[in-house]
């Protein structure tokens, strides 16, 4: 079984934001607004940050595009009092809304802050997508064509994607990948099976040394930086 | 308790005959009380317990994609205009990704493509043509719109069109061009040179015609620079963003990631900005500079090149003129690296070592950009740095300065003019381009403003923007107001009311990119030609036109000459591109790859490209020699040769201790609205902040005037005051105040209004000398507390 992962290269990353614009299109994230941002509710489930270090003028800003980690040893899969979140067998970090019961302890014991509550209603207009096509629903939970308010969501490496790629006999990490890889105008985002040496992010991952979020803390990101 | 009960959730029975739906809603019926109590989680409360559910629900049918297609067309929410697919379900755009076929930026596009969706389904979009029925304009007046039919507002913009072209004056019509479609600006440009104005003021003033007068002073091509990207080695970037905001953006996304890593040897980036901009987080060294002294660099880098002997000789020798005044003047003790360090702020060793990586690293790029061209001294700044290219040997060669190519499309029959048609275009343009005042400048865009007000060298009687917003992107915003109330009749044309809208008598709404006919094309930076179409991805919102049709039409309605011109060439959007690609590309061909890609690029075309009198690549400028022997100027000393000149600013260093520097951050869309979520809530991704605009300042700068990040303060310049949220930002020089445009908009939108501030409202209005392009980045502010 493959393991899914993800080699973010920030020495080509342009910090265009691509990735998080696709994201928001891919997965029909809500947008937020001023009073969200304010309050740090604005959904994201891919977002660049920035890290700045230093002073002027030798000061050092790294901006960082941060999905899901797809930890393998996630804490919030740890967490989850309902089961909703769990791991799939190619390691994806799976999120089910209808088992959510929506107590936010993933949240906090994420350490890479990239889970969302749903505080918004579900019966705002833009959510609902009619078009979502049918590959998305007919297999497994995601994704709802309303959202549902009231529970826990994330980056799920667009799984549907994946699926329906193995469905259809294509590669994955070439034919097809995440929107965020795929929008990547500086080819920065890449993706692919960790356990297959010949992968490209396996052999990028060879080629130069690279490093995890928060490492320290043991999870076992599956999402690598090259500097 | 809200339940869904529409049809389509009631025909999706799951394994239980029931379907989760109408579960939900029999025990949320059952237990409403417990729903009102638990309204915020209602419909998870009222879910059961997780094994009843089916594990796998049968689709539900009525929600699937019924109909799906993939429509090739191309962005505009940049010059840029990307190739683009987008991916129609149900009718309806829901994802934008890269043409592969484009090789422009090899399939790629920014972030700004992806956003083309919520400017397609903007809640703001005009659905009908609109009439002011308030006589008194003015900002914040309420114009008192009343919709009226196409019919009527074509008639009525029509008779005033005719009515002034028989009076004898169609000079005193004015067209201001936005960010335009290129064959809806071809089509503009049709209608204008057979009514017989030469009016037409596009918004090139307020961006970077200094970079183009400063090639053209050296080479005689009046355009951006194309640079090859991907072969060089080494780029220094002199106030060019190339990351944020340098177009064609997207192929320099692509290429960065190209030259960065996937090659063996990978190329070196030195930015010289007095902000650190994203390009230059992610350069290899950021040297921050005073601002407005770009030229003293470009001139001493020279002096250093040409004293260690590192120029390519044999380039300069064989192809190249005025290079012994050149190479006196530059080595002057006016441009030695001590005395340029202390003009520039960069020490002396810095300078001699930029010089040496420059000339020593093959092939080298010296790349400028509008914050260090837009001054009063641009086009000679703009000059000074490109010349760097030819000293290194960097001119038409793989990863050197190219020459783009254009496409042919297929030539129009020559406009069909008569008597008022020609009197008409042979009076003096409005922007006072070429004249005295502006002797080498193709547009003077913001020069317009004050014309209109002074009414020389004629009063303006009608003028028509199209997709235009110059009270909102010029320097001087304010002046814009006034100008558009002083014009009796002002018809705009754009999908959504913006700012300059509200000036409007008539406002005709336009279709957006993602619903129209056109053919466009990148700004130089390919080297070879591109065309991409643009066709509708949906059907056009009720109640829009394209641009294009609504040209057609009133040409039409214009009959005689103007009718005559417009025959013959398609007859509407739709046939005009056919019309005009019909040479480079089959039709359906077209339709069905979105893209023509020309020929590859030829290097070292030396015997053809330069456009100047001596045929070389020219260090002492012959173009400009003429053109000023022809205005009866003098052309002694250093006026034809590149040199730098101290930037006048707009208010006393004393009063006024700060510079503004204003700039782009990516997600600002250049269709002048900036009503959409997406491009707001990543909009300063060095901040991590969205939704705003801050006065960012350098910490030592705050500390001063006793400012903290947070506060509420007064940027002030000597024309005016904006209110803005500080921002203590480690990656500015001292002395300036930067301030993000693209924010501050007033008159629409959810998403936009009340958002931020436009430093344009503070910005005084300036230009360089040469070619007009506005001065953006010499006004003096303070700051305080508010």
């Amino acid at each position: 079984m493959a393991k899914w992962g993800m080699v973010i290269d920030l020495g080509k990353c342009t910090g265009c934001q691509s990735c998080s614009f696709a994201c928001k299109a891919e997965n029909d994230v809500p947008h937020g607004s001023p009073e969200e941002q304010q309050q740090r509710r604005a959904p994201f489930w891919h977002k660049v940050f920035a890290v700045s270090q230093g002073e002027y003028p030798t000061q050092r800003i790294n901006l960082i595009p941060m999905p899901c980690m797809h930890c393998e040893d996630a804490p919030c899969v740890v967490v989850c009092p309902a089961k909703a979140t769990y791991h799939r067998e190619d390691g994806i970090v799976i999120q089910n809304f209808r088992r959510c019961i929506g107590c936010r302890y993933c949240i906090v014991a994420c350490p890479y802050g990239v889970r969302n509550f749903n505080f918004k209603d579900q019966a705002v207009e833009p959510y609902h997508r009619p078009d979502l096509p049918p590959e998305r629903t007919d297999k497994g939970i995601w994704p709802y064509p309303e959202r549902v308010r009231g529970v826990v969501e994330k980056c799920t490496f667009c799984f549907h994607r994946i699926d329906q790629a193995i469905r259809d006999g294509k590669k994955v990490g070439t034919d097809v990948v995440p929107a965020c890889a795929e929008a990547c105008p500086a080819h920065a985002i890449s993706f692919g099976d960790l356990e297959d040496p010949a992968s490209e992010v396996s052999q990028l991952l060879a080629s130069r040394g690279s490093f995890r979020l928060r490492e320290e803390l043991n999870t076992e990101p599956r999402v690598y930086y090259l500097d | 308790m809200e339940i869904n009960t529409d049809n389509k959730a009631k025909s999706q029975p799951g394994r239980s005959g029931i379907s989760r739906r109408t579960f939900i809603k029999l025990s949320g019926l059952a237990g409403a009380a417990v729903a009102t109590t638990y309204a915020f989680r209602k419909r998870i409360f009222a879910a059961p317990a997780y094994p009843k559910e089916p594990a796998n629900p049968e689709p539900p049918k009525a929600e699937g994609v019924i109909t799906e297609k993939f429509v090739p067309t191309s962005c505009l929410n940049c010059g840029t205009r990307c190739a683009t697919v987008v991916r129609i379900a149900n009718g309806r755009a829901v994802k934008i990704t890269g043409n592969p076929l484009s090789q422009v930026a090899e399939g790629e596009n920014c972030a700004r493509a992806h956003v083309g969706l919520q400017v397609l389904y903007d809640p703001g979009r005009l659905t009908t043509p609109l009439k002011r029925t308030n006589p008194a304009k003015g900002r914040g007046v309420d114009p008192g719109w009343t919709p009226i039919s196409w019919e009527q507002a074509l008639g009525e913009v029509s008779d005033r069109l005719k009515s002034l072209r028989s009076s004898g004056q169609p000079h005193q019509l004015a067209v201001f061009q936005g960010l335009n479609v290129v064959s809806d600006e071809d089509l503009i440009h049709r209608f204008t040179s057979a009514y017989g104005t030469p009016n037409v003021i596009s918004e090139a003033g307020f961006d970077n015609e200094a970079d183009k007068s400063g090639e053209w002073l050296a080479d005689g091509h009046y355009t951006q620079s194309a640079y090859d990207l991907p072969r060089t080695n080494y780029i220094l970037a002199f106030g060019a963003s190339i990351l944020e905001s340098y177009k064609p953006l997207a192929r320099s996304l692509r290429m960065w990631g190209k030259i960065r890593r996937e090659r063996p040897n990978r190329a070196k980036v030195v930015v010289i900005d007095p902000r650190y901009s994203v390009t230059a987080l992610r350069s290899d060294k950021w040297v921050p500079i005073n601002p407005g002294t770009e030229g003293a660099l470009a001139m001493s880098i020279a002096g250093v090149i040409i004293s260690e002997n590192l120029y390519d000789a044999s380039f300069v020798e064989n192809w190249t003129e005025g290079f012994a005044e050149y190479k006196t003047l530059a080595l002057s003790a006016e441009y030695s690296p001590e005395a340029a360090a202390a003009v520039t702020g960069i020490s002396a060793d810095t300078i001699r070592q930029l010089a040496r990586e420059f000339a020593q690293t093959k092939p080298a790029i010296a790349w400028r950009g509008r914050g260090a061209t837009s001054w009063p001294n641009g086009s000679y700044t703009s000059y000074a740095i490109f010349c760097l290219n030819a000293l290194v040997g960097s001119i038409d060669v793989p990863g050197g300065v190219i020459y783009q190519e254009e496409p042919g499309y297929q030539p129009m029959p020559i406009v069909v003019e008569d008597d008022a048609a020609r009197s008409g275009k042979a009076k003096p343009v409005l922007d006072l381009r070429q004249t005295e005042q502006f002797p080498a400048a193709e547009v003077v865009s913001n020069q317009a403003a004050d014309s209109i007000l002074e009414n020389k060298p004629y009063q303006v009687e009608m003028a028509v923007g199209f997709n235009s917003n110059f009270n909102m992107s010029a320097p001087g915003a304010g002046r814009w107001d006034q100008a558009l109330a002083k014009v009796p009749y002002y018809v705009h044309v754009a999908p959504f009311p913006s700012e300059m809208a509200q000036f409007a008598n008539v406002i005709l709404p336009a279709a957006t990119f993602m619903e129209e006919w056109g053919y466009d094309h990148s700004p130089p930076g390919s080297g070879f030609a591109e065309v991409r179409i643009k066709q509708p991805t949906v059907e056009p919102l009720s109640g829009t036109r394209s641009v294009a049709d609504i040209v057609f039409e009133l040409a039409k309605r214009q009959e005689g000459t103007l009718a005559q011109s417009f025959a013959g060439i398609g007859n509407d959007a739709k046939g005009f591109v056919k019309y005009r690609t019909g040479n480079l590309a089959p039709w359906e061909e077209f339709q069905v790859q979105g893209v023509w890609v020309g020929p590859a690029y030829k290097y070292y075309k030396y015997e053809r490209i330069f456009q100047t009198p001596s045929k070389k690549f020219e260090f002492r400028s012959g173009n400009l020699e003429a053109l000023f022997a022809k205005a009866g100027k003098s052309t002694s000393g250093t006026v034809i040769l590149p040199h730098y000149e101290a930037a006048s600013f707009l208010g006393d260093a004393d009063t006024y201790p700060l510079t503004l520097l204003p700039y782009q951050p990516l997600p600002q869309v250049e269709n002048s609205s900036q009503n959409y979520p997406w491009a707001q809530e990543m909009f300063l991704v060095m901040h991590g902040q969205g939704w705003n605009n801050y006065a960012e300042m350098n910490r030592h700068t705050a500390r001063e005037l006793g400012i903290s990040d947070g506060d509420e303060v007064w940027v002030e310049s000597p024309f005016n005051k904006i209110k803005a949220k500080a921002r203590v930002f480690e990656g500015l020089h001292p002395g300036v105040v930067a301030i993000a445009t693209g924010q501050g908009h007033y008159a629409y939108g959810e998403w936009q209004t009340g958002i931020g501030v436009n430093p344009n409202e503070i910005i005084g209005v300036d230009y360089d000398r040469l070619s007009g392009q506005a001065a953006c980045f010499n006004t003096r502010v303070k700051v305080y507390r508010a």
